[in-house]
């Protein structure tokens, strides 16, 4: 189950992509539309990491390409804003809050030149975005495992870009920030931004995502939420861990149902 | 006490070379890379040979560019040997550097007939007879002694380097991924960071000796970390210890009638031992920069 689209804002084409020679990413081929707030789905080592390491050209493809905004990656490195996962980096680093969020800006100063008061402002601002305006002039060895989340989801906020890609941007994040966080990436996506997130949480999924994609090695299935979110092709992605897709499939059932609602 | 200039060109270069090396020592230990410095120290020694071989002397501008060379090559192969070979970061360096080194000894030993390059000086250095090495030029003109020349030189490129490219610097080393995201090239900031700890490296081998100059790059940075946890004043603390131990390692060895590079780092080793023991029952208020926990909403 996998919607093509015209003028797409991404463009994977065929990708395989393997480690020390074994794929773990077969042929996956799909197009995004712009403007939305795309999550990728999938159990653990489905390959969504590497998905995202990939369009972002940290892996080379074993066959296959990548388009972003029909321009290949290099051309458009300034457009497109990252969200490591967490574990990615020492946090003993020293370094305080506000230093970590002003690298978002670097990549359009570009070589030899200091950020300034424009850049201090953006990351002021993106910092106030994630609720951390109190933790400015903290370390980030300081700071606890949500908290240090937020940071990173501000830093890709001060890039400024028109394509992000995060990877489980909310690990760790409490259920009122990850909410707060939601409406804001709503807001940008309807600013004509997009936003595609890596994903755990089926709930939230349902409730703020505009567009799904589902991944288990192979691409199971990419399309709006309306279209994909179905027993069926969970069942194909997850692999029959039942309990949990009853669960789901009785939330699809209560079609209105909202977790955050009661 | 009257004004010892000897002692005080000494102290000064000591000085010059505990911050540059100091300054570098800090991003690689940031970069989980302390030991590379110990790598390259000893891979520059081909380098070295080839570069007294070319050109006849032990302080000519090829020895330094040979030396550049053979920096940036152990850089690739521990790289190379770690990513593509998939060999564990420590294991990489001790095969790289004992190979490059080993290299250069038989080279020595094949161009000897040659190469009349002192080995120990190479490996041990004495700054004590700085004073007595002056740079004069053709015309008979006495400049002062040729090492602090070199150690001042080498020390407005380390800090040229950092100030030029602190940005790149810091963001590679906190997150090697998010900076080839944006399209800061962090093999190229790497590998210029290793070429300048290369020409550091040779820069000082005269002074401190090819061992010693490791200290250097190591003890300092590592003691400053103990004692602070933001950047800038990690740095002010790096070079305040490279001064200290420049005064405190001449005077003692002056004192004992030793050798003043070993003093140095024997005294940084014993400052990063205090602070060890320091630091575990430092008082609240030393500890302390970031205000009291508030809860918040977004
Ligand atoms: N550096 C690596 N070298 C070799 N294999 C790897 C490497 N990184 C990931 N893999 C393998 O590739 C597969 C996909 O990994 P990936 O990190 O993309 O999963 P993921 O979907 O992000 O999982 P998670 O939900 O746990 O983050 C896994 O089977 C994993 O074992
Ligand atoms: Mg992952």
């Amino acid at each position: 189950m996998i919607t093509q689209v015209e003028n797409p804002i991404l463009e994977i084409h065929d990708l395989t992509v393997s480690y020390d020679q074994n794929p773990v990413l077969w042929n996956v081929d799909l197009s995004l539309p712009g403007g939305k707030l795309v999550g990728i789905l999938g159990p653990n080592g489905a390959g969504k990491s590497t998905l995202i390491k990939a369009i972002m050209g940290l892996i080379a493809p074993t066959s296959g390409y990548v388009k972003v905004f029909d321009k290949p990656l290099n051309e458009v490195r300034s457009r497109i804003s990252y969200v490591p996962q967490r574990e990615s980096v020492d946090w003993n680093f020293p370094a305080s809050v506000l230093d970590v969020v002003m690298m978002g800006t670097y990549g359009k100063l570009g070589l030899f030149r200091r950020p300034g008061k424009k850049e201090k402002d953006i990351a002021l601002k993106s910092l106030e975005q994630v609720g951390m305006s109190g933790f400015v002039k903290r370390q980030i060895s300081e700071l606890s495992g949500g908290q240090q989340q937020r940071v990173f989801i501000a830093r890709a906020l001060a890039q400024e870009a028109d394509l992000y890609l995060m990877d489980e941007p909310f690990a760790g994040v409490d259920m009122s920030t990850e909410t707060a966080i939601f409406q804001l990436l709503q807001e940008m996506t309807a600013a004509g931004k997009t936003v595609i997130v890596v994903h755990h949480d089926i709930h939230s999924a349902m409730n703020f995502f505009d567009w799904l994609i589902m991944l288990n090695l192979h691409l199971v299935a990419s399309g709006p939420k309306e279209l994909v979110m179905n027993e069926e092709l969970l069942r194909k992605t997850y692999g029959g861990k039942l309990n949990l897709l009853t669960r789901v499939t009785d939330m699809i059932r209560q079609k209105d149902f909202n977790p955050l609602k009661s | 006490m009257t004004f010892d200039s000897n002692a005080f060109l000494i102290i000064f270069t000591g000085s010059l070379i505990a911050i540059s090396c100091g300054f570098l020592g800090v991003f690689m230990m940031l970069r989980k890379m302390s030991m590379t410095g110990d790598a390259i120290s000893h891979a520059v020694l081909p380098g070295i040979v080839i570069g007294y071989f070319v050109s006849g002397s032990q302080r000519s501008l090829e020895v330094i560019i040979g030396a550049g060379l053979l920096g940036i090559l152990a850089t690739l192969m521990i790289d190379w040997l770690r990513k593509k070979a998939r060999v564990q970061l420590d294991a990489s360096i001790g095969i790289t550097f004992t190979l490059l080194f080993a290299i250069g000894i038989i080279l020595i030993n094949l161009l000897a007939y040659k190469v009349d390059l002192d080995q120990e000086c190479v490996l041990y250095g004495e700054i004590a007879y700085l004073p007595i090495d002056s740079w004069i030029t053709k015309s008979g003109l006495n400049l002062g002694p040729r090492i602090t020349w070199l150690a001042g030189l080498n020390f407005f490129f380390v800090i040229g380097f950092i100030y030029l490219l602190f940005k790149e610097l810091v963001l590679t080393s906190f997150d090697e991924n998010f900076s080839s995201v944006m399209g800061i090239p962090s093999k190229g900031v790497n590998l210029a960071l290793m070429s300048i700890v290369s020409y550091t490296t040779v820069s000082s081998f005269e002074s401190v000796g090819a061992i010693l100059v490791v200290a250097l790059l190591v003890v300092p940075p590592a003691t400053a970390f103990l004692w602070t946890k933001s950047l800038i004043p990690l740095l002010k603390l790096t070079a305040a210890i490279g001064i200290s131990i420049s005064v405190l390692g001449y005077y003692l060895a002056y004192w004992i009638d030793s050798s003043i590079a070993g003093m140095m780092v024997t005294v940084a080793g014993a400052f990063f031992g205090i602070s060890v023991l320091i630091h575990g029952k430092k008082p609240a208020w030393f500890r302390g920069t970031s205000p009291a926990n508030q809860p918040f909403g977004v």
